[in-house]
């Protein structure tokens, strides 16, 4: 850890802390991990995003404990029992609008705070374990968000459960018995509604605090990166605080506990407008649909996943199908999932940060962003939004305008990490600063 | 921060939101809209919910007694909107027996507790006002908001008789040249109608080429009504208020929360930023 704490045990004046530092390590705790770790001077906004995360998990936890109170995991109330909390239960609509809010809150933060991580480099060596806990952590949610979103048991939940499971069963041999295995019946139904039940409420919440705190411990034994990626434990040592820190080091305590603080209450004015305001945010955190109930003999004209979904969604409807198989799309989503875990080892630049990157990572990686949010949007509507080439366009597999757009981000999103070894390499990087900079 | 950064923030999280859906026929919604806070319009809506929708429909998570936030007491509510139950905690039942309404209408006709919420009230609006006359239907009854839907015009006494206008516009080479013309006429036909329209493009293949139809529907009267045009816009307005409330009892309670919290959260924010410019005020 950076640096050991300096204080004996029992010295303090209060007779209380000294007895509970005899037995545990508070004092060493609390020092260890905020008032002597040393977090570098120059973190900007982009820094923000992590303790958010972990407030919108607090969030997540508290408001879905009170949730299960009055919810109702079977088939026949699950509907009925969620109207119920929004009616009759006391403030049970707020509850329940902060934990409908929370879910895609929890993903605008992660997705900021990853776009940090790509931007700063901050997944390189030595972080790479911490970029993979993140990584595991990302995927926890989604299954989490995916399995929450079954429980109002709408449409949406229905029929999004349909075709999420369904892609399960586009996998060769095994497949359609895999899918039957997940549902627990031959169709979504009661034993899916909960069993899905069970892990969102349970499994799932376990699986992320787990990987939270690893996430955590392996940031604090590496130190934290910063906007210009240096690294402030090789530069010079002695501040203020302590003649063994980092020069460029400030105590996360109080420095950042104050600034993240700061954070905390933007955040909550734009969390509290939203729940109050505009819950359903024009249909991308409650999708209207979902307040029709579940109905098995009635397909929806058009499945959308939620938002967050939509990028790897679009990438799943961009693949076409092979032999009559859409297993080549699955495929293809799983790796636009996957393959994040394999930055540390795709990225061979020079520097870490994006402001001493060259042009041609500039370029690649504003390709990047541009081909996640296209697919994203194409990913909530159906494959005919842009419209259909004309009768010339025979000779294609399909007319829709989108499906190509799509396709042609499908292939921006992958360059950007398999050409990542070359561009990175190639690049003309600007050299690096030996100390952080304020800006 | 830099103002850079910011932006591509924004964009990253605004970007989805703003993405439009699409297909389907252009709907043009016409018609007033009444104030949530109206309580005489949600009393109103509740008279008419009641004497012309719970018949056939259900609210079955709407308890009557919840009627009190419209300023009714137990006995008003009692008297004049109870039909299908004496119970006053008992939720909004249907009338009609839902086998019944099977055999009548093919399908039990959907709960309207959140119907103004999966459907919008602005379509809910658009779909009362757009009945017309339909030989073709077994009710006798088309929608042009829900073409070809199960439930007739129950409204009807109080609206009158409605009919279908179609005009087509489609290129004949010389008062209206070009598909692009046809198609230009017929937008500006839909802008300038002031009842609900519909906006529609059929193609057909005639002799090896593709003809282009653009229709242009709208709604006119056929008859008078207990109600002029006005008011029974008026009257729809006050049910699909009533029935907004329905959809989400709490929707007012939680706007006027939301303004105390965010104005709570200010203080906050200014005290947060204070407090961090004062520590930080030592760090260069």
């Amino acid at each position: 850890m950076a640096g050991t704490p300096s204080n004996h045990p029992s010295m303090f004046k209060n007779p209380v802390l000294n007895w509970v530092n005899d037995r545990f390590p508070l004092t060493a705790l609390i020092k260890t991990s905020a008032s002597e770790y040393y977090a570098p001077k120059n973190f900007n906004f982009w820094y923000y995003f992590g303790s958010l995360a972990l407030l919108v998990l607090v969030l997540q936890i508290v408001t879905g404990i009170f949730l299960t109170m009055n919810y109702k995991p079977d088939a026949a109330y699950a509907f009925g029992s969620v109207e119920y909390i929004m009616r009759d239960v006391d403030y049970g609509w707020l509850v329940r609008y902060m934990h409908s809010t929370g879910a895609s809150a929890f993903f605008v933060v992660v997705y900021l705070h990853m776009c940090r991580g790509l931007m700063y480099g901050s997944y390189r060596k030595p972080r790479e374990l911490t970029w993979i806990f993140g990584m595991l952590i990302y995927l926890a949610l989604m299954a989490e968000a995916f399995f929450g979103y079954l429980l109002p048991w709408g449409q949406m939940s229905f029929w999004g459960a349909q075709v999420i499971v369904n892609i399960f069963s586009a996998i060769p041999f095994i497949g359609p018995d895999l899918a039957v295995w997940i549902r627990g019946d031959y169709a979504i139904g009661d034993a899916t509604l909960n069993r899905f039940f069970a892990f969102h409420v349970i499994a799932l919440p376990l699986v992320l605090l787990g990987l939270v705190v690893a996430h955590l411990i392996a940031l604090h034994e590496t130190g934290s990166n910063n906007p210009d990626g240096v690294e402030i434990n090789e530069g010079p040592k002695g501040n203020r605080w302590s003649k063994d820190a980092p020069a460029d080091g400030i105590p996360f305590h109080p420095y950042y506990t104050v600034k993240d603080i700061l954070g905390v209450v933007v955040f909550l004015m734009i969390f509290t407008a939203v729940v109050f305001f505009m819950p359903e945010m024009g249909g991308y955190f409650l999708e209207y649909n979902n307040f029709i109930p579940a109905d098995p003999l009635k397909t929806p004209p058009h499945i959308a996943p939620v938002w967050y979904f939509t990028p790897y969604y679009s990438i799943l409807r961009a693949v076409p199908p092979l032999f009559g198989s859409q297993f080549p799309g699955v495929i293809a989503m799983g790796l636009s999932v996957m393959i994040f875990f394999a930055l540390p080892w795709l990225d061979k630049g020079a520097v870490k940060s994006i402001r001493y990157r060259g042009t041609l990572y500039k370029s690649y990686f504003a390709m990047f962003l541009v081909c996640f949010v296209v697919l994203g949007y194409l990913g909530v509507n159906s494959t005919d939004v842009w419209g259909q080439f004309g009768d010339w366009s025979s000779f294609l597999d399909t007319k829709d305008r989108a499906t190509w757009v799509a396709r042609v981000c499908t292939v921006g999103y992958f360059a950007f990490f398999f050409l990542m070894p070359w561009y990175t390499k190639a690049d003309k990087t600007k050299p690096e600063p030996a100390r952080v900079t304020m800006h | 921060m830099k103002l850079r950064t910011l932006l591509a923030t924004l964009a990253l999280v605004i970007a989805p939101a703003v993405a439009l859906a699409s297909g389907g026929p252009e709907i043009k919604y016409v018609g007033v809209t009444a104030e949530r806070t109206d309580i005489a319009s949600l009393q109103r809506g509740a008279r008419l919910f009641v004497n012309y929708c719970v018949n056939c429909h259900s609210a079955q998570y709407m308890r009557y007694n919840r009627l009190k936030d419209l300023n009714l007491t137990e006995d008003q509510i009692k008297q004049n909107l109870m039909f299908t139950t004496d119970k006053i905690g008992e939720t909004m039942k249907a009338a009609i027996n839902p086998k019944d309404a099977k055999e009548w209408f093919g399908a039990v006709p959907p709960d309207l507790s959140v119907m103004a919420r999966s459907y919008t009230t602005e379509k809910l609006a658009g779909y009362l006002r757009s009945f017309y006359t339909d030989d073709n239907r077994e009710t006798g009854w088309n929608n042009l908001v829900s073409p070809n839907i199960g439930m007739p015009h129950v409204l009807n006494e109080l609206s009158g008789p409605q009919k279908l206008v179609e005009t087509v516009f489609t290129a004949d080479g010389k008062e209206i040249k070009t598909d692009h013309d046809a198609e230009a006429r017929a937008k500006a036909a839909f802008v300038a109608a002031n009842t609900m329209a519909a906006f529609e493009h059929h193609s057909e293949k005639k002799d090896g080429k593709t003809v282009n139809h653009y229709v242009v529907k709208t709604i006119a009267s056929a008859g008078p009504g207990a109600m002029t045009a006005q008011q029974y816009d008026a009257a729809v307005a006050d049910l699909v208020n009533f029935m907004d409330y329905v959809a989400e009892p709490h929707k007012a309670k939680r706007i006027q929360i939301g303004i105390i919290a965010l104005f709570l959260l200010g203080f906050l924010l200014a005290a947060a930023y204070a407090l961090k410019k004062d520590y930080w005020s030592d760090v260069h």
